[in-house]
């Protein structure tokens, strides 16, 4: 259900099918799994059983000889290559050297003739280990006597994503640090008529994409080439780049369909490690994770956040402080810029005098967390808008109103020195609640819950695309965006077709090829509609140009009297469309007009962020009070999108975000007991299933075109998941008057927190 | 998930051809029914064999039929042939319920009753369900067959009496007559279940004759208790007083432990839960 479509759009704001459904879903798709190179072999990884551990000695002999084996890789092997990588900071060797630092760890890796060959001789490589003291969460890694896990100092990579130092390497287990802070919070809560505080946790989650790390690599005297599963090609060719210590121009990155991400496919992963094996091998190698192993790659940052927020005696939010403690594992990956985004999104869309924000992540003996969709936004969100509903409940408020009465208002600049707010919150709320019926009656055991999300999204500004205009009409889109389910290849030919006035189908698009496709900095944070999308059109339109000017070449008359129409130019009784321009401009039915454009930070993109990605969601869950067990009855997503290029795809993103921050609401929680993840299988790890949703789901867009990006859009596709396990929480509170402030709720849990309210009522 | 070591597919033209080959084979090889159960273990490289014995090319072992008065279920029949079997919905819709609930349709759709109850994970709604219905199983060694019931077949987590050439050939279950009120009830959350709940009871009128109560997936094998099986005879209002002590009886037997499903203590406050919501389901 999307708002009215705008009259004067062609193929944008329309719900085209998407380019890839009919591919995918026959299984002609091709994912870096079904590549196959000539010679290629096969590498399987042999994992550190300890969490924290010296290598004493690794004997690979056996596995050598082993009849199929090309060869084993060790830490040992890397003399000639830079093996420690990351793009934050360069902590992280593409295979464990001297020590391991978490059970999972690669240590060593076979190449062979095929994979069951390669993991055969897995266990015949003989590792000797000298066990150390570990440390599991961030209270453990501050300890005083807290083993240290990395023992030297790091530089700072050139492409972290912040500003701000880099605070790894200094001699303790802290990764990063950050805060924000103004106003005066003591003195607000000094002052304050109401004041909320509690503890909250968010647990350590594995965004699960059904294709799990893929890559090959053929490592050549003429450079390394590599067929990835990643959403950052350029990212991965940077750190690639420097392992290998050659020009950008001989690193190259292939990216086909990847099979979703997450998060979980941003920045560099395996590729290094697979690279070092083809180095080795000296022929392309496969490297293909199995789910379990994808696991013992990256999750999410789990979050120990205190917090408190206060409101005046008119119900004004006068002052939020907190202090967050991130478990960021055993390598930092792209955790420090968790740790920035996570601080700023304390905040929440609302507008704050008085603020207080510190974080501080720390390394620990664990999987590496990393991005993970939201982006630190989902971690403080459910102590940010729980404190939300605790706070109306305390002032005997109704939380929507509530809500309404401190967002962030259109243009305000709430968060100093950023740019303003550019969505319309009180229509997402109001949208939401409204979905969801917020004020009928409620049956028993039903609680609703009404959030909200802002996070300063699009990353950093740094886009460059060429639109090729061909002889016959044609077009074709060279773009370094990652097609990653979101459907970046169906929005971005809608954006040229509706500049250029050509078919939607005679558009192609071209993709994440780094030896052919300009420069895009990533693919995430919500940025390629709004950044490649501004970059498509500018290029459209400077392609125009270009053939405005053949025009008049063309039909002897000056470029002033060339006038454009849709698909083409006129002047006087003279008409052609791009077709004949560039034939007759050739004197060839062949050839091609190039347009391009560079997007930095500059002119509309000079204030950071790019825009503010707002979501609203609207929950109705009911309490089996015997149990515990939580039924999602209803759902609402309102995606602040400013324009949806393709609403359907909009939508589709709202429902997927908020499905996944429901899992995080009800069930998702990697489990660490001691040194060892105890669920890290999809067996074990509970992952939200259709059956999960409510019967009644609303998707609503909010389209008053205020962003950025063209025709007013701006991201969506993140923020449904943030509010959603606050907002879960929130209406469990309704539903059975306890709060619950770790997440997951489960069954169990709600249980016990509903006992322990029923021994407290019983004693009073 | 890693890529399955290399082994040899045996395929028997009989239960005894079977049975020879385990003899043959000993520890190095395993009978394979849909290998739901026995794949994943050696993609996940905690079970290794060389051999595996595919009981599903022996004529008639998934055959599921009615016979004086008991339904007989082969070992090699799925979950999906015995969820839809017209004679399973008519004459015990309790157990094809029961088995429309198992997994999912995939699992259903390969994984066996055999291959749920040989692997005697402990988490088995067929385990506890057919415990409750007082079902036997059929075991053949070569020539040698002889009968157990459900509680002797499986002995442990992961454990059964089957001797090391045996083969379940199938499960025998008594058909009560009209009197018989029978439920099945189960909490999951993730792939397996939390808690089953199976209950069977003889009742005449508002009196219950006789009952059996039976909680899975709580322990390391179904249990029953005596004591809360007398607790749920009598009439139907004093039952309904006695519930909760019978469900700590059961409970008591059952000895949940702590695990990744739930704490011990919630897993016996769920036991009176299901219990009274199974006792309610089969009355309805
Ligand atoms: C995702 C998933 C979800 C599941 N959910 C549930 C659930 O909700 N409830 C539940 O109860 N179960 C559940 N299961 C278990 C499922 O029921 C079993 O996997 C299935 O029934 C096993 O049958 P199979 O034919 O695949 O056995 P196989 O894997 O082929 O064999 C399992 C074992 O049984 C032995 N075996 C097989 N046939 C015989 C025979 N005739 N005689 C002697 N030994 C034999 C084999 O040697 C092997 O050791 C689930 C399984 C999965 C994978």
């Amino acid at each position: 259900m999307s708002a009215e479509k705008k009259p004067d759009f062609h193929v944008v704001n329309h719900a085209v099918p998407r380019r890839d459904a009919r591919v995918k879903v026959t299984g002609k798709a091709q994912y870096v799994a079904d590549l196959k190179l000539i010679g290629m072999a096969y590498a399987k990884v042999l994992r550190s059983p300890y969490a924290h551990a010296k290598i004493l000695s690794i004997d690979a002999s056996r596995a050598t000889a082993h009849p199929g084996v090309y060869c084993v890789v060790t830490g040992n092997d890397l003399e000639g290559l830079n093996p420690y990588y990351g793009h934050a900071v360069k902590d992280h060797p593409l295979l464990a050297i001297d020590k391991v630092r978490y059970a999972g760890e690669a240590v060593a890796a076979v190449v062979a003739v095929d994979e069951r060959t390669a993991f055969e001789a897995l266990e015949l490589i003989d590792v000797k280990y000298e066990e150390l003291n570990a440390v599991f969460t961030p209270q453990e890694a501050m300890a005083e006597d807290a083993p240290l896990l990395h023992e030297k100092q790091f530089e700072a990579g050139a492409l972290r994503g912040f500003e701000g130092e880099v605070t790894a390497g200094k001699g303790s287990n802290i990764c990063q640090k950050h805060h924000i802070k103004w106003g005066n919070v003591e003195e607000a809560f000094k002052n304050a008529a109401a004041v909320v505080e509690g503890d909250y946790y968010f647990p350590m989650t594995y965004a699960y994409a059904m294709e799990a790390y893929v890559a090959i690599a053929d490592v050549t005297d003429q450079g390394v080439n590599i067929y990835s599963s990643a959403q950052h090609p350029f990212m991965v060719r940077h750190d690639l780049k420097s392992v290998f210590n050659l020009p950008v121009s001989k690193v190259r990155l292939i990216v086909p369909f990847v099979g979703g991400g997450y998060g979980s496919k941003s920045y560099t992963k395996i590729e290094p490690l697979v690279a070092a094996c083809s180095w080795k091998a000296k022929r392309p190698v496969k490297l293909q994770l199995t789910v379990e192993e994808a696991m013992l790659t990256t999750r999410s940052d789990d979050a120990y956040t205190w917090m408190r927020t206060a409101v005046d005696a008119n119900g004004k939010i006068i002052a939020r402080q907190a202090k967050i403690f991130m478990n960021t594992g055993a390598y930092a990956e792209n955790s420090p810029l968790v740790v920035e985004k996570s601080t700023n999104r304390c905040v929440g869309p609302y507008a704050i005098p008085n603020v207080l924000i510190e974080n501080c992540s720390l390394y620990t003996n664990t999987v590496p967390a990393s991005s993970y969709r939201g982006f630190g936004c989902a971690q403080v969100t459910l102590p940010g808008e729980s404190q939300i509903d605790e706070l109306a409940a305390k002032i005997g408020k109704d939380p929507y109103e509530f809500r309404l009465a401190n967002a962030a208002k259109p243009g305000e600049e709430f968060f100093p020195g950023m740019r303003p707010f550019d969505g319309t919150l009180k229509q997402d709320l109001d949208t939401a609640a409204r979905a969801i019926g917020w004020n009928t009656p409620l049956a028993k055991g039903h609680g609703r819950g009404v959030a909200c999300s802002g996070s300063d999204a699009g990353a950093y500004p740094l886009t460059s695309t060429v639109v090729r205009v061909h002889a016959d009409g044609s077009v074709t889109i060279m773009t370094g965006s990652t097609e990653l389910g979101q459907g970046s290849h169906t929005v971005l030919p809608q954006i040229a077709a509706e500049e250029l006035g050509v078919d939607f189908d005679k558009v192609n698009v071209v993709s994440s090829d780094t030896a052919i496709t300009p420069y895009d900095r990533s693919t995430g944070a919500s940025r390629t509609t709004t950044l490649m999308g501004s970059a498509v059109l500018e290029a459209s339109r400077e392609a125009i140009q270009q053939m405005v000017v053949m025009a008049a070449d063309v039909l002897k008359v000056k470029v002033e009297d060339i006038q454009t129409v849709r698909g083409g130019v006129r002047c006087g009784e003279a008409q052609l469309n791009w077709s004949e321009v560039i034939s007759k401009f050739y004197a060839l039915p062949d050839g091609e007009v190039i347009g391009r454009s560079y997007i930095r930070k500059s002119g509309r993109f000079s204030a950071l962020p790019v825009f503010w990605e707002a979501a609203a969601t609207g929950v109705e869950i009911s309490v089996d009070q015997e149990t515990g067990k939580i039924t999602m009855e209803k759902l609402a997503t309102v995606g602040d999108v400013g324009l949806a290029i393709n609403p359907a795809l909009a939508e589709g993103q709202d429902i997927g975000a908020a499905t996944m921050g429901m899992g995080i609401g009800l069930f998702e929680e990697l489990i660490y007991e001691g040194s060892q993840l105890v669920n890290g299988s999809i067996l074990d790890y509970r992952l939200p299933r259709f059956s999960d949703l409510p019967k009644e789901v609303e998707l609503h867009l909010v389209q008053n075109q205020d962003g950025v990006g063209p025709y007013g859009a701006k991201g969506g596709g993140e923020a449904s998941l943030n509010s959603m396990a606050a907002n879960i929480a929130n209406a469990v509170d309704r539903a059975t008057g306890v709060r619950i402030r770790h997440a997951p709720l489960t069954p169990e849990k709600v249980w016990r927190a509903l006992k322990d309210k029923n021994i407290q009522g019983s004693k009073v | 998930m890693m890529p399955l070591r290399r082994f040899a597919m045996h395929q028997p033209k009989s239960v005894a051809e079977a049975s020879q080959m385990l003899a043959e084979f000993g520890e190095k090889g395993r009978l394979y029914a849909g290998g739901t159960e026995l794949l994943l273990a050696m993609k996940h490289d905690l079970l290794r064999y060389e051999h595996l014995i595919d009981v599903k090319t022996i004529p008639g072992l998934n055959k599921i039929e009615l016979k004086n008065g008991t339904l007989n279920i082969g070992g090699a029949a799925t979950h999906r042939a015995i969820e839809h079997s017209p004679a399973v919905k008519e004459n015990l819709p309790v157990l094809a319920q029961m088995e429309n609930n198992v997994a999912n349709v995939r699992v259903r759709a390969s994984g066996t009753l055999g291959g749920n109850l040989c692997f005697a994970e402990p988490h088995s709604d067929p385990a506890a369900l057919l415990l409750a219905l007082g079902a036997k199983a059929h075991l053949q060694a070569k020539s040698v067959r002889r009968t157990v019931t459900i509680d002797k077949l499986i002995t442990g987590s992961y454990e059964t009496s089957l001797g090391a050439d045996e083969l379940l050939e199938g499960i025998e279950i008594p058909l009560a007559g009209k009197s018989q009120r029978a439920a099945y009830v189960k909490f999951q959350l993730k792939e397996r279940p939390t808690l089953g709940l199976a209950l069977v009871l003889d009742v005449d009128g508002d009196n219950i004759k006789k009952a059996k109560a039976v909680v899975g997936s709580v322990s390391p094998m179904p249990t029953e208790s005596d004591k809360a099986n007398g607790l749920l005879t009598g009439s139907r209002a004093q039952v309904e007083k006695q519930l909760l002590d019978a469900a700590g009886a059961l409970a008591q037997a059952a000895d949940p432990v702590d695990d990744l499903e739930g704490g011990a203590d919630y897993k016996r406050h769920l036991i009176g839960v299901f219990l009274k919501r199974a006792f309610i389901k089969a009355l309805a």
